[in-house]
């Protein structure tokens, strides 16, 4: 095995401190407490590294040395800030070396969620808890995952829910629901919202011409003539009927609140022909005997901007199917065929979107399935909503596509979709579908029966907590204080479900329960038993506990046979549930987060609406995902001539004739910018503001997970270049300013040129081959003669590397960095799928990853192959 | 069975990590103005205010340090309390580096990375370190109020509250007022008798998981025991909440001096109420140390701005509706801190004196503007420490952040020699 690198700093840098820092940070004087002449020059602890922190930060914020002390050479100061940042860099990594140690791992929040689903069926509510995923680690990692006395008695809490649950369901067993809604019937709220406009407007008319009939009498001339002086326009001048002689109130016209009457009158009289000119005109749509169109308007709900469906309080918990029926307009275009699902509100994030495909005559059903939870009785979580894509997910987007509707015909765009009805219904559970944690119970956890016998409670309590326990046994003892806590719960008066309900939410808050043990009486590292090795597989590929089958395939030991555990690798990925390492490992590994950090401006980008950043998350899912199906190669994560996609992202991409919800794969005509990660609307989004690009996030982010060549952190404290503040400049001439000082350049000349190379991508990944920019004053308003727009020019070069002309150029460099994308893969496997830090030490490990995963051309399945099968694999 | 006493003494023998008990001989010195109206007891409150402010319209002008300056826009609805706060400048957490994280490492000053092999490491805030000293004679050690789920978007960072106790673990917080009030002045309508087997019923179950812990540390290597040790302390530390609980078992809640809160809109009005909640938890001696995450996300709504809150702390970038935004943050944050001190003052202790005479409030946040973490906003107010009051104190360029939390700590009369990264109690903050 090679040595690890050492976090040493060269010598030669001894000089620089020598003559620019040690007169006021040497052995005479410390100024600030702070010296550097006893600094070591090898970063073995973290106090040492520490200090070079706060030295590689004065240094590059400028602070130090002071602005009157003679300034080091530019590029001594630039070479010196560049090797201690990476200095640093491997510092950090070195002292975060666990030696293949792997801590004792608490279930984080979502394999608690997935493992409380397949004991008890249920879909627990787990968001009260920490949610162990923090920014630039994994959520696997033992070390990081803790626990304290509050979180403690959250779990039991979330405990109680479940198994509240999981009761319910039990009970609810078999249970068919089943509620038609006609949508037609939706239609009269419109129409009585037109017809009471309509009536105020008509009284409203009637006072208006009260008041100038009685400001026409010659006699009151003076009076209005003052009036009309002192008013800005007519409704003001209505507003001072009391001082014309003979003008009626506008009580005497049914204006009757606690507020302004005359107000009231004047805003009916002004509103009627625009805000009413909307349901007018949808009230005169055909159809409307037989179905509801989905609305673009302003009142939620109100007038049919979306049509909400209703559980009726005896409808259980379970697994649903919502099919909606319904048709396009003449006046749906392809991206404008669309339906958003999810919980009424607005501001709260879709939960799906649909593609409709039949029409008013002949419509076509949609089917969407729902799991509903016990605490979706909640009357925020009560009612769903179906409503034309990106019409609502935001209020400014309600106002800017009404806007867009009226400057189109002057009233509001005309419906696109007919809903004919929305029909909801409980899907019964299979008979034998009972999840195991109930069936290890055994006894009924209702009160509809007699309690069971001391005897029989016993003996369920000790099935139930060898099955939460995974087949770890509890001691007898343990078991007595069970027994004593139900008997002492029913002895002070409560029933046996609440008894019962709350003496299993104690075995779920039990560390067997809550902690993945692996028992290993000295340091030594000891081989995995064949339970303990079914654990971690089926946590590090479903982040759930094992099933029957593989539970079964550890405990006889024929899971530590290689040819046998590669056959249960491959049968958990094809499950269903590998998506649930798919997921927390693509968001983790790529720092998705980012995506939900800004709020994307409906007006700069109408079509980046909910639906579609959902579905550009699910592209990077489902592409890892179809890579895992097919054993594909994680090249093509660099270049494909294939996206998946589902409709609505197809349309965004301009590729036409798919259809369906699914997301497949869809092959891309030649030369089209898609295909890769570098094409993706979601890594592009994630690399701008929600309003600009930003060609230094793009351009780290394709470093740190693309090319395994990450810069080191942004220096903290930078000043921000406020002498740009004002000026037009494009993007390149703004970002190009960072290059300026040497210590900046040191980064920014391996950065800048990949983020320029994908300028062509606006901030939501459509692509563009021009872009401008307006510059602002201290308030914000735009400078006159100070915009620009400029034709974006992709070209550069790779730091000491190709040069590109164009993105395609960059991404065919990008294409040959299979080996680099492969190591860093392969490091962050490691790191997730054993649950520490990926180490010095664990170099030979990715090593033999990348070496194995390359004789099948980086087929993705190779490299969890080559992991599982690895001896830290099966190692405590 | 075990004996909960027997459990106890075997659990304070088990770790290393129990808290140190403060000693008189570590030295501790008095402040003597703090002596002389030591009559009543202290109170600390720190807010929080997540992602920064406006610089260049909050802090005062460093030009003019001392009592003459010029109140800056930012602060203005405080002009009226001018003569009891300070604003301090210059302070920073030197070890930690972390943009987007407001109130993470706020109170404690902890590097994140001290600890090899861990990528996340955190101590004990400054309020815990207040109410292991003053909340032995409280019903409520200390109260953490939150703006709960909106923590994230309000820039924060990762935490469950201000608070993280002893072993740098998060402290859960009350995520509204209406559940704050009811923790604090209801619960008393169980029967006693029903309490007493309710709190036995929470030693059972500790007493169920702790026979599971036993037997799982049975095997354990190092390494994991001293993981496993987390469990133990939360054991620990319930139980000691417990036997508090049973002290206090007895002894009636305080009658609320203000009525149950409505649920509100999120924001502003929430803020209030917190607020509101917060006066009467101390007017009450129901705990003495009280922190508050304070929403970002919520107020801004309330505010009816549109702008996203961590957009707004980029305001650099255009200027326009983003410092607009951020700027009626900062008069908002100031309309209700003055509104809480107005509070304060007008809430009469049993000698006379007034509630603000006997706290000191901390307000502010560990990120400035976009992502700085230098120059932490930071303003003191009250008497209750004998600290200097009506002053724009100038402080040297990156100054212990916990120099500030030790001065305020030792003021009040807790007994500590140091916090977080300190080096050494303020002087400039001596009255």
């Amino acid at each position: 095995m090679a040595e690890p690198p050492q976090a040493v700093l060269a010598p030669r840098h001894r000089a620089l401190l020598e003559a620019h820092c040690q007169n006021c940070h040497g052995a005479e004087k410390q100024k600030g407490k702070f010296r550097v002449d006893d600094l070591s020059f090898s970063l073995t602890d973290p106090l040492t590294a520490e200090r070079w922190q706060k030295v590689l930060d004065a240094l590059n914020s400028g602070e130090m040395p002071p602005e009157d002390e003679k300034q080091p050479p530019a590029q001594e100061k630039a070479d010196l800030l560049d090797d201690l940042a990476h200095t640093l860099v491997t510092a950090r990594k070195s002292l975060s070396d666990q030696h293949g140690m792997i801590t004792l791992r608490r279930l984080n929040q979502r394999e608690l969620k997935n493992t409380l689903r397949a004991l008890l069926g249920v879909d627990a509510d787990v968001s009260d808890l920490p949610s162990d995923a923090e920014a630039n680690r994994f959520d696997t990692i033992g070390a990081n995952l803790f626990m304290s006395s509050n979180q403690l008695e959250q779990y039991e809490e979330v405990a109680k829910e479940a198994l509240n649950e999981a009761a319910f369901l039990n009970a609810a067993r078999g249970t068919q629901k089943q509620l038609r809604i006609e949508s037609e019937t939706t239609i009269k709220v419109i129409s009585d919202h037109y017809n009471e406009g309509k009536d105020a407007y008509e009284r409203a008319k009637a006072w208006v011409q009260g008041v100038e009939e009685a400001a026409a009498k010659p006699e009151n001339a003076e009076t209005v003539a003052e009036l009309r002086k002192n008013s800005k326009n007519d409704a003001m001048f209505r507003r001072s009927w009391e001082k014309i002689p003979g003008a009626p109130s506008p009580e005497s016209f049914g204006f009757k609140t606690t507020e302004n009457n005359a107000d009231k009158a004047n805003s009916a009289y002004k509103s009627w022909p625009t805000q009413y000119a909307y349901a007018k005109r949808y009230l005169e749509l055909p159809a409307l005997d037989t179905g509801a169109y989905l609305a673009i308007t302003d009142v939620d709900g109100g007038r049919n901007g979306s049509l909400f469906i209703r559980f009726p309080g005896d409808f259980p918990p379970g697994d649903y199917i919502i099919r909606v029926r319904a048709g396009l307009t003449p006046h749906a275009t392809p991206e404008r065929s669309f339906i958003d699902f999810g919980f009424k509100g607005r501001g709260r994030p879709i939960t799906s979107v649909h593609e409709v495909r039949g029409t008013v005559e002949a419509p076509e059903m949609i089917e969407i399935p729902f799991h509903r939870s016990w605490r979706h009785r909640d009357q925020n979580q009560n009612a769903l909503y179906i409503r034309e894509r990106g019409t609502a997910d935001n209020y400014e987007q309600l106002k800017f596509k009404m806007g867009q509707g009226q400057k189109q015909n002057g009233v509001g765009f005309e419906p696109a979709i007919w809903v004919d009805w929305i029909d909801v219904e409980r899907v019964p559970e299979k008979e034998d579908a009972v999840p195991p944690g109930i069936r290890a119970l055994g006894i009924p956890m209702d009160d509809k029966k007699a309690p069971p016998k001391p005897d029989e409670l016993r003996a369920a309590l000790q099935r139930f907590a060898v099955e939460a326990f995974r087949g770890v046994p509890p001691t007898e003892r343990y078991v007595d204080h069970l027994m004593a806590l139900y008997t002492e719960s029913r002895a002070g008066g409560a029933k046996h479900s609440v008894a019962l309900r709350d003496t299993l939410a104690v075995v779920l808050a039990s560390p067997k329960f809550l902690y993945r043990a692996e028992p290993a009486p000295s340091e030594t590292r000891r081989p995995l038993h064949g339970p303990e090795l079914a654990m971690r597989l089926s946590y590090f590929l479903w982040g759930a506990p094992p099933d029957a089958a593989l539970v079964e395939k550890g405990r006889s030991g024929e899971l530590l046979k290689p040819e046998v555990l590669k056959a249960e690798t491959d049968r958990l990925l094809d499950d269903p549930r590998s998506m649930e390492f798919v997921r927390p490992f693509a968001r983790q590994w790529l720092n998705m987060d980012r995506l939900d950090f800004f709020q994307f401006n409906p007006a700069l980008f109408p079509r980046f609406d909910y639906a579609i950043k959902h579905s550009a998350k699910q592209e990077v899912f489902e592409s890892l995902a179809l890579l895992l199906k097919e054993n594909g190669s994680v090249r093509n994560l660099l270049k494909a001539d294939y996206v998946v996609v589902n409709s609505a992202l197809a349309n965004f991409y301009g590729l036409e004739g798919v259809h369906g919800d699914a997301f497949r794969k869809v092959p891309v005509p030649d030369g089209s910018p898609r295909g890769g990660f570098l094409g993706m609307s979601a890594v592009l989004a994630m690399g701008s503001n929600g309003e600009h690009t930003s060609p230094v996030e793009r351009g780290a982010w394709v470093l740190r997970k693309v090319l395994n060549d990450p810069p080191p952190p942004a220096p903290a404290n930078v000043p921000a270049l406020t002498r740009l503040a004002g000026k037009a400049l494009t993007t390149k001439e703004r970002v190009q300013a960072h290059q300026e000082s040497p210590q900046c350049a040191s980064c920014h000349r391996k950065i800048d040129p990949i983020g320029f190379g994908l300028e062509n991508f606006d901030a939501v990944g459509l692509w563009r081959t021009e872009d401008n920019y307006q510059a602002m004053d201290d308030q914000g308003k735009p400078i006159p003669n100070a915009k620009k727009t400029w034709t974006i020019d992709p070209s550069g070069a790779f730091h000491r590397g190709p040069t590109f002309q164009n993105f395609t150029e960059l991404r065919e460099v990008v294409a040959t960095r299979g080996d680099a994308f492969a190591r860093g893969l392969a490091s962050a496997l490691v790191e997730y799928g054993l649950g520490r830090p990926c180490g010095f030490s664990d170099e030979t490990l990715v090593d033999s990853l990348v070496a194995k995963a390359s004789q099948r051309d980086f087929a993705l399945r190779e490299f969890l192959h080559a992991l599982i099968q690895s001896e830290p694999f099966h190692r405590k | 069975m075990n004996l909960p006493s027997s459990r106890r003494q075997f659990l304070r023998s088990s770790t290393a990590l129990i808290a140190l008990p403060f000693l008189e001989s570590l030295g501790f010195r008095r402040f003597a103005s703090a002596a002389a109206v030591a009559a009543r007891p202290k109170r600390l409150v720190f807010l929080g205010l997540g992602w920064g402010l406006t610089t260049e319209t909050w802090f005062p002008d460093a030009q003019q340090p001392g009592a003459d300056y010029v109140i800056p826009k930012g602060l203005e609805p405080l002009a009226r309390h001018k003569a009891d706060f300070s604003v301090l400048q210059g302070l920073t957490n030197r070890l930690v580096n972390a943009g987007h994280q407001g109130s993470t490492f706020w109170l404690t000053g902890a590097n994140q990375l001290a600890v090899p092999g861990k990528s996340f490491h955190n101590t004990i805030s400054a309020d815990q370190v207040a109410a292991a000293h003053f909340g032995r004679d409280t019903r409520f050690t200390s109260l953490q109020l939150d703006c709960g789920t909106y923590a994230g978007n309000s820039g924060h960072g990762p935490g469950l509250s201000l608070a993280w106790d002893a072993s740098g673990k998060p402290v859960a917080g009350h995520k509204n007022p209406v559940e704050a009030f009811h923790r604090l002045f209801s619960g008393d309508d169980l029967p006693l008798e029903k309490r007493k087997a309710l709190l036995k019923r929470r030693q059972s179950v500790l007493d169920t998981v702790l026979e599971d812990a036993h037997d799982m540390r049975r095997g354990l290597g190092k390494d994991d025991n001293a993981k496993l040790e987390e469990y133990f302390e939360g054991i620990r530390d319930i139980e000691t909440r417990l036997s508090k609980d049973e002290r206090w078992l007895e002894v009636d809640r305080p009658k609320a001096p203000i009525s149950e809160p409505k649920p509100v809109l999120a924001g502003y009005k929430e803020i209030e109420l917190m607020y509101d909640i917060l006066v009467a938890a101390l007017r009450t001696d129901s705990t003495r140390v009280v922190g508050y995450r304070q929403p970002v996300d919520t107020l801004l709504t309330s505010l009816d701005i549109k702008v996203a809150p961590h957009d707004m702390s980029h305001y650099h970038s255009t200027m326009g509706e983003k410092l607009d935004a951020s700027q009626r943050r900062d008069i908002a944050n100031s309309e209700l801190l003055a509104g809480l001190i107005d509070k304060l003052k007008a809430a009469r202790e049993p000698d006379g004196s007034s509630l603000f005479d006997h706290t000191t409030l901390a307000f502010g946040t560990n990120t400035r503007t976009e992502h700085n973490g230098d120059n932490c906003p930071t303003l003191l107010a009250g008497h209750g420490a004998g600290l200097k009051m009506g002053h724009n104190l100038v402080l040297p360029k990156d100054t212990p952040l916990c120099n500030a939390w030790l001065t305020m700590l030792q003021g009040s009369g807790v007994p500590v020699e140091r916090h977080g990264d300190s080096t050494g109690p303020l002087k400039e903050l001596l009255a």
